[in-house]
């Protein structure tokens, strides 16, 4: 009787594992097909010399060349160290530096934290040295170029967003059918695609049909042509991409600012505080959490500009637009080096897990 | 106290008409151009109030659209696209959601976590080894060929687990007294629960499938194939060769009209949507 009991529930549980794995299955198939084994492919390709064409035409043309490829795209000859070989750069890992110990101080930090933090940094410094010395070169002089232009556009595409972001959520934080009317307007432009985007800002900039050509022509100047001026493109394409990217920022903080105490704002309202003090002591100390994630995200994301250098530029002038995803696009389909290519995907991918995980960890804090 | 507080609105608003203008204004343009004459158009674009009035006005950029050209082709592409992969994703995030929030099995967790972590894989990194596999499948410029790799993606499933998560277990065991087995359960008690959390999901799909870019750059390499986002890329390269400005544009509006519907008439989703899809992957 026992025995039959202890089957039974066997069975029972064998039935929910099936009736689980029914349900599962789909999705898990897909999953793996499309997603898990095409990445495993992927990292399989980087350690290959793969052309697109050759191995089109005989699977057998690819050769092993292990981490080749990563060594043709980080390195060069005649490499040497040096303390400061990049001063711009290695300056503002040490500013980052002092920033943390600061924050440390004013103990905002915890100990393991700025230990990260600083080991982080110091490892950045030490790559920052290494350049090509006298009669040496990179193996691919475009790489590090293509990723300090991407880097740039992060670096001015972010602040902006999220400083214009945060005011205008600040400001349209109330249940006014002014406010919803201008959040709708701010938030319209990012349902917007990347070529409808591109199409809007490329005719904006033109030099001959362009809006911002014509009203300049109207008061008398010398229109500017944005997209091929060296120093203006890239510019061209931040305005654009801030222009098109506010929305999600805008959301993430007005949801942020709903969970401000409402106690707290009339305390501020009571003691006759004026609305800058307002936003200063009360709005930001509040929002630090959202803050950072927003700035996170903003990362991930437009780490991964591709559209906007693709179309409005072309990566140019000089190759001051090339960004990191047009510059694998371009060498896996123009050049056929599905490699290097890929070498550089994996690279892609090492850079966003890294703010993924801080992103993880800060919305963990968060939790806790 | 009252008029001090409207003077401040006022005065807010004031300050907000800037910005406002900034943001409205290239969209408004695009759609003014559109509205001109192509002959107009290659003479001046600043033809009343810097082109932001669309005089003189015709219609003839979009009729001359539905007539010819390959933009009806591309719309229609784009749709099938976007409720194909919209479809599969509802089913299999539903399917997925719901087992890894309420079903037991050997190794959940274990599967969870490997699920949760394809949300740090871009598309990017994965597009390469993508084309070669769908060149050997011979899945290249077609419907399928679009719709396959999103369902891959497991942001919805992530969605879908948050809100089964959060459906009390009382219905269940209801359901389960009344002699309902889990398939039932799953459809006439947790689907109806769940229209919310799905319709995050679908406007989310919808808007990425009609808006990407690069992965349709890559695998639809005929026209015919092309997806209206991908097919006003391939307007813009060659401007010169295109029908006029005014067409361009028209096009540009066309493409535009479905996400901007979808976004005025459910703003509360989207917006939701966009918030969730953005700070998830």
């Amino acid at each position: 009787m026992f025995e039959q009991f202890k089957t039974d529930l066997r069975w029972a549980g064998v039935r929910q594992n099936l009736v689980a794995w029914v349900f599962l299955l789909p999705f898990v198939f897909v999953y793996v097909a499309f997603l898990i084994y095409p990445f495993c492919r992927g990292v399989w390709i980087s350690l290959h010399d793969w052309n697109l064409l050759a191995v089109t035409f005989n699977p057998d043309a690819k050769t092993f060349i292990g981490l080749d490829n990563y060594l043709r795209l980080f390195w060069g000859t005649e490499m040497t160290w040096r303390a400061w070989a990049r001063p711009v750069l290695q300056g503002l890992c040490v500013l980052a530096a002092l920033f943390c110990v600061w924050r440390y101080r004013t103990g905002e930090l915890r100990w393991s934290t700025l230990w990260q933090c600083l080991m982080a940094l110091l490892l950045l410094m030490f790559f920052f040295g290494w350049a090509p010395g006298e009669g040496g070169r990179w193996f691919d002089r475009r790489f590090w170029p293509t990723v300090g232009n991407t880097v740039f556009f992060v670096a001015m595409v972010v602040p902006a967003i999220t400083l214009i972001s945060l005011l205008l959520a600040t400001a349209l934080n109330r249940e006014t059918r002014g406010a919803a009317f201008l959040r709708t307007l701010f938030f319209l432009s990012q349902v917007l695609s990347v070529t409808v985007v591109t199409l809007i800002w490329q005719m904006m900039f033109s030099a001959r049909q362009g809006l911002l050509a014509n009203v300049v022509r109207e008061f008398g100047g010398v229109p500017l042509s944005w997209l091929a001026e060296p120093g203006f493109a890239m510019a061209a394409i931040v305005i654009a991409t801030v222009w098109w990217s506010i929305g999600i920022a805008m959301v993430l903080f007005l949801a942020g600012l709903q969970d401000i105490p409402q106690e707290m704002q009339e305390a501020a309202k009571l003691d006759r505080a004026n609305s800058v003090q307002a936003f200063w002591y009360i709005i930001l100390p509040n929002l630090k959490r959202t803050i950072t994630l927003v700035v996170i995200l903003q990362i991930i994301l437009h780490f991964q500009v591709f559209g906007q250098a693709h179309l409005m530029t072309q990566g140019g002038p000089n190759d001051q637009t090339q960004v990191l995803v047009r510059y694998i696009y371009q060498t896996a389909f123009r050049d056929s080096d599905l490699g290097i290519a890929s070498a550089m995907a994996v690279f892609l991918f090492v850079i966003m897990s890294v703010f993924s995980a801080v992103q993880f960890m800060v919305s963990r804090e968060d939790e806790q | 106290m009252k008029t001090m507080e409207n003077r401040r609105l006022a005065l807010l608003y004031t300050m907000l008409a800037l910005p406002a203008f900034i943001w409205l204004v290239p969209t408004l343009w695009m759609v003014s151009l559109s509205l001109q004459p192509n002959a107009l158009l290659a003479r001046t674009t600043s033809n009343t109030f810097w082109g932001l009035i669309p005089y003189p006005l015709t219609l003839d950029n979009y009729l001359n659209l539905l007539a010819h050209g390959q933009v009806h082709v591309w719309f229609f592409n784009s749709l099938v696209v976007a409720l194909g992969m919209t479809i599969g994703v509802l089913v299999l995030s539903t399917t997925a959601g719901y087992a890894f929030a309420r079903l037991n099995f050997v190794g959940k967790k274990t599967l969870l976590v490997l699920v949760l972590l394809g949300l740090m894989i871009p598309e990017q990194a994965v597009f390469i080894p993508l084309y070669t596999l769908f060149s050997e499948l011979g899945w290249h410029n077609s419907h399928h060929g679009l719709i396959i790799p999103r369902l891959a993606v497991p942001i919805g499933v992530f969605i879908m687990i948050q809100f089964f998560r959060g459906v009390t277990r009382d219905v269940e065991e209801a359901a389960r007294i009344d002699g309902a087995n889990t398939f039932q359960i799953f459809w006439h008690v947790m689907l109806p629960l769940a229209r919310p959390a799905m319709m995050t999901v679908a406007i989310l799909t919808f808007l990425y499938a009609w808006n990407d870019y690069l992965w349709p750059l890559v695998s639809a390499q005929r026209t015919e194939h092309f997806t209206i986002t991908l097919g006003l890329a391939s307007l813009q390269s060659n401007f010169a060769q295109s029908e006029g400005l005014g067409s361009v544009m028209a096009s540009g509006v066309i493409a535009s009209l479905p996400v901007v519907a979808l976004f005025l008439i459910f703003q509360r989703y989207v917006v939701r949507a966009v918030a969730v899809g953005g700070s998830k992957g």
